[in-house]
């Protein structure tokens, strides 16, 4: 059950701006990036059409998982002030009429994907949303601090999706690019996490350095880095890109473990700003966009 | 007495009213046009191009 909310019925409908923040549109930019890359990287062509539709598909798919996620945390959005602000914990938007949006969303989007591309494609892009609906947002994010390690797979499933939108079939290079979003995710959350944790707290969230404290979050964030940063080179030993990929994984990994470190060493204390912490979750998402960016550059101009 | 009363309900204002309701109706046409086109699109490509 979402949690209810102690603002009243808004009177006025709802304005169209708080429908797309509940869509979480930052986010989206990162899966409609990925899911592209995906699709492009895959072998043989897509009609331009077909191809926007995919991706049209599963940003709108994301959207509809971002508005389903913020109608069932906005108890919890209202007490961490970097979420109080949302359209839901604001009160400028009533839950029953984000979850209407958010259902008719999700079912607009499946269609939208069997319509434009493949049965595979929708099974996959439905599998996403059930999982960071059901599985990461109701299930793991109350209870386990492993939260985002295992609901990580949710934001990886976009470059598969794109994939398998194009070919119908799942491949080695996706299922690779798939595991890169897997393991980037806990570092660039938990580094988040290390600056908001006095948010996570206040909303009894279990994330990392609230129940393990931070020493163990940055060990763990240090330990994760080495592990993603070997996923990300990985698909070049193993002969799926060539060296343009290849090199900018290593040059863009080695930076990424350099300022792990930094942050998986240092203890703070009072008053410290966190710049490291800052860095690091900065770095981590031009680090995704760059990566992608390298393997879609590397199937159209192989070194 | 330092007794506070309850905050009231801003008075129901029915030009914002009107103005979200148009931009949201205007919002809905555009946005159902869109999808209109991409379908009819989509059909063609499916048709005609290659996949």
């Amino acid at each position: 059950m979402a949690q209810s909310l102690t603002h009243g019925e808004p009177a006025l409908p709802a304005d169209w701006r708080d429908l797309f923040a509940l869509t979480k549109p930052r986010v989206m930019s990162l899966v409609v990036f990925t899911a592209l890359c995906g699709l492009l990287a895959a072998p043989g062509s897509v009609h331009p059409v077909l191809a926007f539709s995919s991706i049209l598909a599963i940003a709108l798919g994301a959207g509809a998982s971002g508005a389903l996620n913020q109608w069932y945390e906005a108890g919890l959005d209202a007490k961490m002030k970097r979420t109080a602000g949302r359209p839901l914990p604001a009160g400028r938007l009533d839950p029953q009429t984000a979850l209407q949006f958010g259902v008719g969303l999700a079912a607009f989007s499946l269609f939208l994907m069997l319509f434009a591309s493949n049965w595979q494609a929708t099974l996959l892009l439905a599998g996403s949303i059930v999982f960071y609906v059901f599985v990461y947002t109701m299930w793991l994010k109350p209870r386990t601090p492993q939260n985002i390690v295992i609901g990580g797979a949710a934001g990886a499933f976009p470059p598969l999706i794109g994939w398998v939108a194009a070919t119908g079939s799942i491949a080695p290079l996706p299922v690779l690019l798939f595991l890169l979003i897997f393991l980037w995710t806990p570092p660039h959350f938990w580094a988040l996490a290390l600056f908001v944790r006095s948010d996570y707290a206040a909303a009894g969230i279990p994330m990392m350095p609230v129940v393990a404290g931070e020493t163990s979050t940055r060990r763990q964030i240090l330990f994760y880095a080495l592990i993603m940063a070997a996923g990300a080179i990985a698909p070049w030993p193993l002969g799926y890109t060539g060296a343009l990929y290849g090199w900018t994984a290593v040059v863009m990994s080695a930076v990424f473990v350099l300022l792990s470190i930094q942050v998986g060493i240092r203890t703070t204390g009072e008053g410290d700003t966190m710049q490291p912490e800052k860095r690091l979750f900065a770095y981590s998402i031009a680090y995704l966009f760059i990566l992608f960016g390298a393997v879609v550059a590397d199937h159209w101009y192989p070194l | 007495m330092t007794d506070q009363l309850p905050p009231e309900q801003p008075p129901f204002d029915e030009a914002e009213y009107r103005r979200r309701q148009r931009s949201r109706a205007n919002l809905m046409g555009w946005l159902l046009g869109g999808l209109a086109l991409l379908f009819f699109f989509i059909t063609i490509a499916r048709l005609v191009g290659p996949k």
